[in-house]
């Protein structure tokens, strides 16, 4: 027992002594890893470490897509409004983007902000006429309750929020998915959505044909209605300007 | 508070997400035209989806991407169909101010 005391030390002296002689120290490689352990914690909630340039981004795109929101609310010109909109809209594909979900970043710059917003823009031309009284009047009882309703709603966010915790797996970048892909890239998602979810990616398409369907129905013109304003007058037709 | 500004974690996105709910939320309740209405429920589907893919992002699960692209499909769907009422709307009544669609009341 002694002896083995005595080569284990002897043979400790010689690695040290070996290590010390070495013109490139061993510690220098392990010294990297080392640092990174001891800055995040085992618990780091944190998405990117200690990265200033990552954090000013995320600022200057959360203050786009919330500026963006805040000028849909408080726009009159509707115009105005979409253009917020597609800010917005902007803002939150570079969120995700940021989440590392690539895919999902450049299909909600094509359907929100291409698809969507240029339907809307279309809708807004037809109509295209401007709004005498952009806010709801609404009496005392109800600005009292609905800033009651707003303070909850809150107040339960806030509570949620506080409780949220990372799992102590999180790590601060997604390593690739249990198939092998990279996190968030198309393969990922499709072997996803082709695999465990493919029922509510068949759902969707017979409810994307039903919307289809059903918005051809809606907005065609019944011209055997009767087209009324609000004084029950009748008026012309907008697109053919028939009686 | 630098920790705060420079360490960007998870719950920056969720209470961004929060916020840009709320915002939708507030314009769904303030305003009286029916497309800013429905571009605030836009606005709600996005924080939602936001939240989703953050929390799919913190336990590692791939499938809240799935997800969120069907949100965004149901959402294409709701826009169109909401528009097409909104049309429908304005050709019968000559304006599409919700305040003033009481036909049905009466």
């Amino acid at each position: 027992m002694r002896l083995l005391i005595l080569i284990m030390l002897a043979f400790g002296v010689a690695t040290a002594s070996t290590a010390a002689a070495d013109p490139i120290p061993a510690q220098v490689v392990n010294v990297r890893p080392a640092v990174n352990v001891a800055k995040r914690s085992p618990h780091s909630d944190r998405v990117e470490s200690k990265d200033k340039g990552m954090a000013l981004l995320f600022w200057m795109f959360a203050a786009a897509s919330v500026g963006g929101a805040l000028f849909v609310i408080s726009r009159r010109n509707l115009i105005a409004a979409v253009m917020g909109m597609v800010g917005s809209f902007l803002g939150i594909a570079a969120i995700y983007m940021m989440l590392y979900a690539h895919f999902l970043s450049v299909v909600q710059m094509l359907v929100y902000a291409g698809a969507i917003m240029v339907l809307f823009v279309f809708v807004i031309m037809i109509l295209n006429r401007p709004e005498d009284e952009p806010v709801a009047p609404s009496g005392r009882a109800g600005q009292v309750l609905g800033g009651a309703a707003i303070l909850y709603l809150v107040g339960r966010l806030v509570m949620l929020l506080i409780h949220v915790r990372a799992p102590a797996t999180a790590a601060a970048a997604p390593g690739p998915t249990p198939e092998g892909h990279d996190w968030g890239s198309v393969k990922a998602v499709g072997t996803d959505l082709f695999g465990p979810d493919a029922f509510p990616f068949e759902a969707i398409s017979i409810l994307l044909l039903i919307a289809v369907v059903g918005a051809i129905a809606i907005a065609r013109p019944l011209h055997e209605d009767k087209t009324i304003d609000d004084e029950g007058n009748p008026v012309p037709d907008p697109v053919t300007g028939a009686h | 508070m630098s920790d705060i500004l420079f360490n960007v974690g998870y719950g920056h996105f969720l209470v961004l997400a929060a916020v840009l709910f709320l915002i939708g939320v507030g314009g769904v309740l303030v305003r009286r035209n029916a497309l800013i209405i429905l571009m605030s429920v836009e606005l709600m589907l996005n924080a939602a989806n936001m939240t989703l893919v953050t929390f799919g992002r913190m336990w590692g699960d791939v499938s809240s991407h799935s997800f969120a692209l069907i949100v965004i499909a149901v959402a294409a769907a709701e826009a169109s169909v909401g528009l097409a009422i909104v049309v429908a709307v304005f050709r019968g009544r000559r304006n599409v101010d919700v305040d003033r669609l009481t036909t049905l009341r009466h």
